[in-house]
């Protein structure tokens, strides 16, 4: 067995700890899943949830340092470290809150480094919890392990501080020093702002939820997020089941989300406009329906049908003529010249029902 | 109605000649197993010889799709009449597809 050049004291904490492994090697997968599901079960998203158990050669370094300040191998906190790397920081917390519903911390060896940070200003935030598990997996209820939380900006700059060598701020050359600070506290503001980001959707989503629900559409600007809501009242259904009653077609489901760059580009600026269209050119489109479908034995039509023939309808009406509808089609195809022919194809029947 | 299959390089080609309706649907629909088993690749339609197609054709290319979507692949269709454009357009088909 290596020594490591250790005193006695070290070579028996060593040899305590060569004991302790296979325990370790079973606490280790038991606290990951633990932490795994509880993240899942409260719905949280993480980037990464990693684990390792100390390499014998790193606790010897440990020991040859300080091996005096330990009265036994458990009185090492990170034989077993459990890191936890969020999108978010304000996740953090709720990680924090977790781990500390789900283990017994140990506060007097915890650091909360985010509050270290504001007294000696050095350093980037991250939560250690020093913890137990009792009862997680037999003979391991007095090692302790530390689990680690951080935002994957924070493990970044972790990450890339540990790459220069230097344990501490104390270690590292002053003009250095200050650079780290100075991209620690960028870091930390773009943490910051993602965080405002976020909330700022979140509260977004629900005010335009309260304004679609109560009608109040000529406020709600026309976007993906608000598009998806409007298409929640599904708008188009009773069109299309007008136009389906025309050969008791059935109705396949196709997907809308390909019409929001066309409506912009048809200049709709909100969910009113949009709502607008639907009343207004209502007629016209099952006009354009019928003239095409009426003749036919089709009993089979996509769910887009109401909202192709609207828009046909609303931008002939608008005299955008030929020219509109290659547009369009150039929009929701992609630019072809096979458009052409859809165009003219539509203009003439545009042309027979007077909607030109 | 015929379908002919091909394979090459991960993408299925198949080449539709004649009318797809009703009565030729149901052969039809046992013609294509080979493109609903490999729905993970790209799916080629070649409708250069497409004459006419019903809403049982319609049918059997929605069919193609959502196995597509199911298990990664896509489809295409390329080379359609203006009669078989048409009907696309009309029954809102040209929007779930991609064609060429």
């Amino acid at each position: 067995m290596e020594s490591y050049g250790l005193d006695p004291h070290g070579l028996a904490l060593l040899e305590a700890y060569r004991a302790l492994r296979p325990c370790l090697e079973r606490l280790e997968p038991a606290v990951v899943s633990k932490v795994r599901a509880d993240i899942a079960d409260k719905g949280l998203m993480v980037t990464a949830v990693d684990s390792r158990i100390k390499k014998e050669s790193s606790l010897a370094g440990k020991l040859s340092l300080k091996g005096g300040k330990y009265g036994e191998v458990t009185d090492v906190t990170d034989l077993l470290g459990v890191r936890v790397i969020t999108f978010y920081s304000d996740d953090v917390d709720k990680i924090a809150s977790m781990v500390e519903n789900l283990f017994d911390i140990d506060r007097e060896n915890s650091v909360d480094k985010r509050k270290m940070h504001e007294l000696d200003s050095f350093g980037y935030n991250s939560l250690h919890y020093v913890c137990r598990a009792p009862g997680l997996v037999p003979g391991a209820d007095d090692i302790r392990f530390e689990v680690q939380i951080r935002t994957a900006l924070q493990h970044v700059w972790a990450t890339l501080y540990h790459d220069t060598g230097y344990k501490s701020g104390i270690e590292i050359p002053r003009e250095y020093l200050r650079d780290m600070n100075r991209l620690a506290g960028m870091l930390e503001l773009v943490d910051e702002q993602f965080c405002r980001i976020r909330t700022g959707i979140t509260d977004y989503r629900r005010r335009v939820e309260t304004l679609v629900a109560d009608g109040r559409l000529d406020e709600v600007a026309l976007d993906g997020d608000t598009y998806r809501r409007y298409l929640l009242l599904r708008p188009f259904d009773r069109l299309n089941r007008r136009i389906a009653a025309l050969n008791q077609a059935e109705i396949q489901e196709g997907p809308l989300i390909q019409f929001l760059p066309l409506l912009r580009a048809m200049g709709m600026e909100t969910l009113g406009d949009l709502d607008r269209m639907v009343r207004e050119r209502w007629e016209d489109a099952y006009q354009l329906a019928v003239y095409q479908l009426g003749v036919t034995d089709l009993d089979i039509i996509s769910s887009s049908v109401a909202l192709q023939n609207l828009c046909f309808a609303y931008i002939l009406r608008q005299g955008g003529g030929r020219a509109g509808l290659r547009r369009m089609f150039d929009t929701l195809n992609g630019p072809s010249d096979s458009n052409d022919i859809l165009a003219d194809m539509i203009c003439k029947q545009a042309e027979t029902l007077k909607i030109i | 109605m015929e379908i002919t299959i091909k394979n090459e390089n991960e993408v299925m080609y198949c080449q539709m000649n004649g009318r797809l309706d009703t009565l030729a649907s149901q052969q039809a629909a046992k013609d294509i197993q080979p493109l609903l088993d490999h729905a993970e690749q790209e799916i080629i339609i070649d409708c250069s010889g497409l004459e006419y197609i019903s809403s049982s054709g319609l049918r059997l290319l929605l069919t193609l799709r959502k196995e597509t979507a199911r298990k990664g692949g896509k489809v295409i269709i390329r080379n359609i009449r203006e009669e078989i454009r048409q009907i696309f357009l009309m029954t809102g088909f040209y929007n779930l597809f991609e064609i060429q």
